[in-house]
């Protein structure tokens, strides 16, 4: 019988009775030819690959990420959380070394969701990387390091979001350039924020980019800057619309790319992202992605319809691609050489005045960010938080949060802020997150109607 | 019609004789010959005809080991696999251990043939296995489940060239499963032992006429069911692991606990083996049976077998008892050498057996030392055994109710596979079962006929039949490989209600074909219904049904 080289533990979860609408991407069949492929493959009896069964998180796992508005109950139905749970299985296995490492096959997808939740955007609504790397952070301590490829055609926004402040995580997400494709951002100019600049890296790839330059980007950019900050865990979130048959994007990656892709960046988890070409690239690129983390030959893998024709890339993309390898190449270079005042200003305060669409469920959020710029450590923030659209009528909420490894200046200025915000009665909620503590508080809290 | 059921045993040869009202008639034991399992069936038979008053005809319920034998020890003739794996998985990382001809040609997830089989590579990959001297062929293409045209388009081109391979088995006949490398060794295994099935066949037939008071034969399956002889001959592996599962069905005929969930506890001297009884019906093993080391397709009941019986050595370890895996040998109560499980209940008065002072003798001399008297040992013993009996039971549960599942509505609300009652089956099943049960809070009975059982579980074995209905309404076509069909449908006339009524007619019909007059009840097991969707028009719908006749078994008194 095969033997996986590596062990590897899947937790599959279709999800074959969800979808946003019957008709939508993310419908009940998305990975139906997957679930196909799989099966008939027959991985599921090779030695060393182990099926696992999701739970459903609860509310504790997402606070740590999340402000959803008005709660959690409202905002995160039970197949999110059984997709979060399941990316905090992925961890748990690899954590309590149970097996080599580990892939989260499921859905729904999260990496368009920030930290404060009105709905969802981009198909998503919480971000189950997120979840699960704040759920290892909670397990091993703050210490941790851990650095997150994603490789969606999509710019990984959420994550970015949720990490921007912080150093003890790596975000490196390849997408398609923003210029051409949803969410629209993702620029080489998006950097981190004071405690953690040089931590965000983004590769916009011009449409047409293929195996030949995914790979180059893979080999002379990503893997040189893991090889220098050494994360202790390498996440994936892989998303496999950069596929060439995939209808939302114009990206010309193959199976065979994407499993090169997994042999060359040996993640420790990995987590589905979107990828909508569900018959022609889905079942052959998570075969892929599984041999190769099995440490099995991928190099039959094919699909149906390859033909040499489907790699080449349009002559004007690799020139593009190498440019921006050299150019965030330079930057990471020269990050520790960057003036903060030069890029955040001299004030006590980093400000970020934002508006984000939530095009699934029409909503328009305008945010107001305020982090401190704090020597000691990486910040108390506040956050006002403004939402309109869709079906949730009209809010508006205020967010303190507490960062891991809190001086006790911040934290001290943070519980004030918390206290204050609420005497002042021009919010619905205030919010108050505290990683370190656990401690996730809210004022007036919400509660279902009908519920005591 | 009265019923010979006969299961040859691995000791034994277990033959029942069941009447028309299900009452047992007779019953006969005779010592399994493993030269001559056919010798087997016959003395068991002769007997239990010779017991048989009145000229009354009787059906033949047969489990036969040899398939299972030749698996197990290599046997059975030589043969290889013409294998259409198209990309994916590299088919030298499956290491089969067998010989495996590839050759070009691919059908994909949806049934689609990408590309088509290269006749002349096919024709000289057949050469080679015959020249590599295989002598029984199985064509087995991935996805063949769904579109079954390149296999029958091998087989041609190996038939026409006049290749006289005695068996030719092709991968869709004997599965809608998913899985291409087990219908690689499903087909495998079918092919070499077709013609030891073939043979056992042709000698049944003779037996027959020389007994016409039987008037028909059944063979035993791994799912506890039964098949004709005929079909038996093309698909023999399905008569794998028979054995066990008539053991299964014997407790389903001859309980009378009226709980749709049970757990089937069934001790021997060395193992204990656990099956489960989910709303009635026993649960079958997820992917298919195992034997040989070989992962196959075939349907097969869920058992997990235990290292803990009556005969167990037992072990003083920290002043505490440790059972098993290993068996000593029969009971000091017996005359055997060491004090087992089954002398502690002798000599605690628990189950009466040979010399009651033979087993405290042997107690007393195991406790020396370790334990202040023979008494409490013993009583140590009982406590092990129940309690490693009732921690495998609650883990086969925790197995089962974490086996995967693909729907957030299986995830929140799973159905109820909890036992409400203990059945136990065995000889030492009387000492241990109430004891267990108590534990387990759960109400129990102990099946009578332990010495025989299996043969009664042969007799009341009904037939089973089940197939896979695939609808791809997109494609206009409706797929049933178990009986390689492949037929054109309407799309506009075809929903799930059609789709079901197609699985339920098909699966009805089918088991009139095979002469089942008393079909029992067909039943929709498995059910999928998926849009197809392009660029945001629906433009098709996807189902997967499988459907049964209703399995169970018949009462037995």
């Amino acid at each position: 019988m095969a033997k996986a080289k590596r062990s590897v533990g899947l937790i599959f979860f279709p999800a074959f009775d969800w979808c946003i609408t019957p008709d939508h991407p993310e419908r009940e069949e998305r990975l139906l030819y997957t679930r196909d492929q799989i099966m008939e493959e027959g991985l599921l009896d090779i030695a060393g690959i182990y099926e696992y069964r999701p739970y459903v998180a609860e509310d504790k796992p997402i606070q740590r990420v999340h402000i959803c508005v008005p709660s959690v109950a409202r905002r995160v139905s039970e197949p999110h959380r059984i997709a979060v749970g399941g990316s905090m299985l992925a961890a748990d296995l690899v954590l309590d070394n149970k097996v080599d490492c580990a892939f989260a096959l499921l859905r729904p997808p999260g990496h368009h969701a920030n930290r404060v939740v009105h709905g969802a955007r981009g198909f998503c609504t919480v971000n189950n990387e997120a979840i699960m790397v704040e759920h290892m952070r909670r397990r091993l301590g703050p210490s941790i390091r851990v650095a997150i490829v994603d490789t969606d055609a999509h710019h990984a926004d959420g994550t970015q979001d949720i990490f921007y402040n912080d150093p003890g995580i790596l975000h490196i997400s390849l997408h398609q350039d923003g210029r051409t494709l949803y969410p629209g951002t993702g620029f080489v100019t998006e950097r981190g924020g004071p405690a953690a600049y040089g931590n965000t890296i983004n590769v916009p790839l011009p449409p047409g980019t293929g195996d030949e330059g995914i790979l180059y980007v893979m080999e002379n950019l990503v893997m040189p800057i893991l090889e220098e900050w050494k994360p202790d865990y390498i996440i994936n979130a892989a998303g496999q619309d950069n596929h060439y048959s995939d209808p939302l994007t114009n990206m010309n990656f193959s199976a065979g790319g994407y499993a090169r892709l997994t042999e060359m960046l040996r993640p420790d988890i990995v987590v589905l992202e979107g990828g909508y070409s569900i018959e022609g690239a889905l079942p052959y690129v998570n075969v892929g992605i599984i041999l190769a983390l099995a440490g099995l030959d991928c190099s039959s893998l094919r699909e149906p319809d390859w033909k040499p024709d489907c790699l080449r890339q349009p002559q004007h993309v690799m020139p593009i691609v190498k440019n921006v390898v050299s150019e965030v190449r330079r930057q990471w270079e020269t990050r520790h050489q960057v003036k903060r005042e030069d890029v955040f200003g001299r004030g006590t305060n980093y400000v970020r005045d934002r508006s984000i669409f939530y095009d699934t469920d029409q909503i328009v959020e305008k945010q107001h960010e305020r982090i401190k710029l704090c020597n000691d450590c990486s910040g108390w923030r506040e956050i006002y938080s403004q939402a309109a659209g869709g079906r949730i009528g009209h809010t508006q909420v205020a967010i303190v949060t507490v960062p891991w490894l809190a001086c006790r200046n911040c934290r001290r200025e943070a519980v004030e802020a918390y206290e204050r915000l609420q005497t002042l009665g021009r919010f619905d909620q205030v919010f108050y997150q505290d990683c370190e503590r656990d401690e996730y508080l809210c004022a007036p809290d919400h509660h279902e109607p009908g519920a005591l | 019609m009265r019923v010979i059921g006969i299961d040859v045993g691995g000791t034994n040869t277990d033959a029942a004789l069941i009447s028309d009202e299900g009452i047992v008639l007779a019953m006969v034991k005779t010592p399994t010959d493993h030269d001559d399992i056919l010798c087997s069936v016959r003395t068991a038979l002769e007997e239990i005809i010779a017991s048989h008053k009145g000229p009354f005809p009787m059906e033949l319920h047969l489990s036969t080991t040899l398939p299972t034998n030749a698996i197990v020890e290599g046997e059975g003739d030589p043969a290889a696999v013409v294998a259409i794996p198209g990309p994916g998985m590299n088919l030298l990382d499956y290491d089969f251990g067998f010989p495996v001809y590839s050759v070009k040609g691919y059908v994909d997830h949806r049934g689609r043939v990408a590309s088509d089989i290269d006749p002349d590579e096919v024709l000289s990959a057949a050469r080679q296995a015959w020249n590599d001297g295989a002598r029984a062929l199985a064509i087995v293409g991935k996805f063949s489940q769904r579109n079954n045209s390149l296999e029958l388009a091998a087989k041609q081109v190996v038939e026409q060239a006049g290749l006289k391979f005695s068996q030719i088995t092709l991968g869709h006949q004997l599965s809608g499963r998913h899985g291409f490398p087990r219908r690689i060794m499903t087909a495998y295994l079918n092919a070499r032992v077709a013609g030891i099935q073939q043979e056992f066949a042709a000698v049944i037939e003779r037996l027959m006429s020389e007994n016409p008071i039987i008037a028909g034969v059944r063979i035993l399956k791994a799912d506890g069911g039964t098949m004709g002889l005929a079909e038996s001959c093309v698909r023999p592996i399905e008569t794998i692991l028979s054995g066990p599962a008539a053991s299964l069905t014997a407790s389903l005929a001859l309980s009378r606990r009226t709980e749709a969930n049970t757990v089937v506890v069934d001790i021997g001297g060395t193992t204990t083996d656990i099956a489960v009884i989910a709303g009635g019906e026993p649960v079958c093993q997820r992917g298919g049976a195992v034997i040989g080391g070989f992962n196959t397709l075939v349907r097969a009941l869920y058992t997990v077998s235990i290292g803990l019986g009556g005969d167990s050595e037992v072990r003083i370890h920290d002043s505490g008892v440790v059972l098993g895996p290993r068996r000593v040998g029969k009971a000091a109560a017996l005359g055997g050498a060491e004090a087992t499980p089954t002398d502690a209940a002798v000599a605690l008065g628990l189950a009466e057996l040979g010399q009651r002072d033979k087993a405290i003798a042997a107690l007393k001399k195991k406790a020396a030392g370790a334990f202040a008297s023979w008494e409490s040992l013993a009583q140590a013993i009982i406590e092990a055994f129940v309690l490693r009996l009732c921690t495998a039971v609650d883990e086969v549960y925790r197995t089962l109710e974490n086996v995967p599942v693909y729907t957030v509505s299986e995830i929140l609300a799973p159905p109820d596979i909890r036992p409400r009652a203990v059945i136990g089956l065995g000889a030492p099943a009387g000492v241990f079962i109430p004891l267990a049960a108590e534990q387990l809070g759960l109400p129990w009975e102990i099946l009578p006929y332990h010495a025989g059982a299996n043969g009664i579980g042969a007799a009341a074995a009904r037939p089973t039949v089940s197939l896979s209905v695939h609808v791809d309404t997109e494609q206009e076509q409706m797929i049933i490989p178990e009986l390689g069909l492949r037929k054109q449908i309407k799309q506009a006339l075809f929903d799930q209600k059609q789709a079901r009524r197609a699985a339920v007619e098909h699966t009805l019909a089918y088991a009139q074909g095979l002469g089942l007059e008393e079909c029992s009840e067909i039943q929709i097991v498995e059910e999928e219904a998926f849009n197809v969707v392009r660029g945001f028009h629906t433009v098709g719908r996807i189902f997967n049904i499988r459907a049964q006749m209703r399995p169970g078994a018949r009462r037995v008194r």
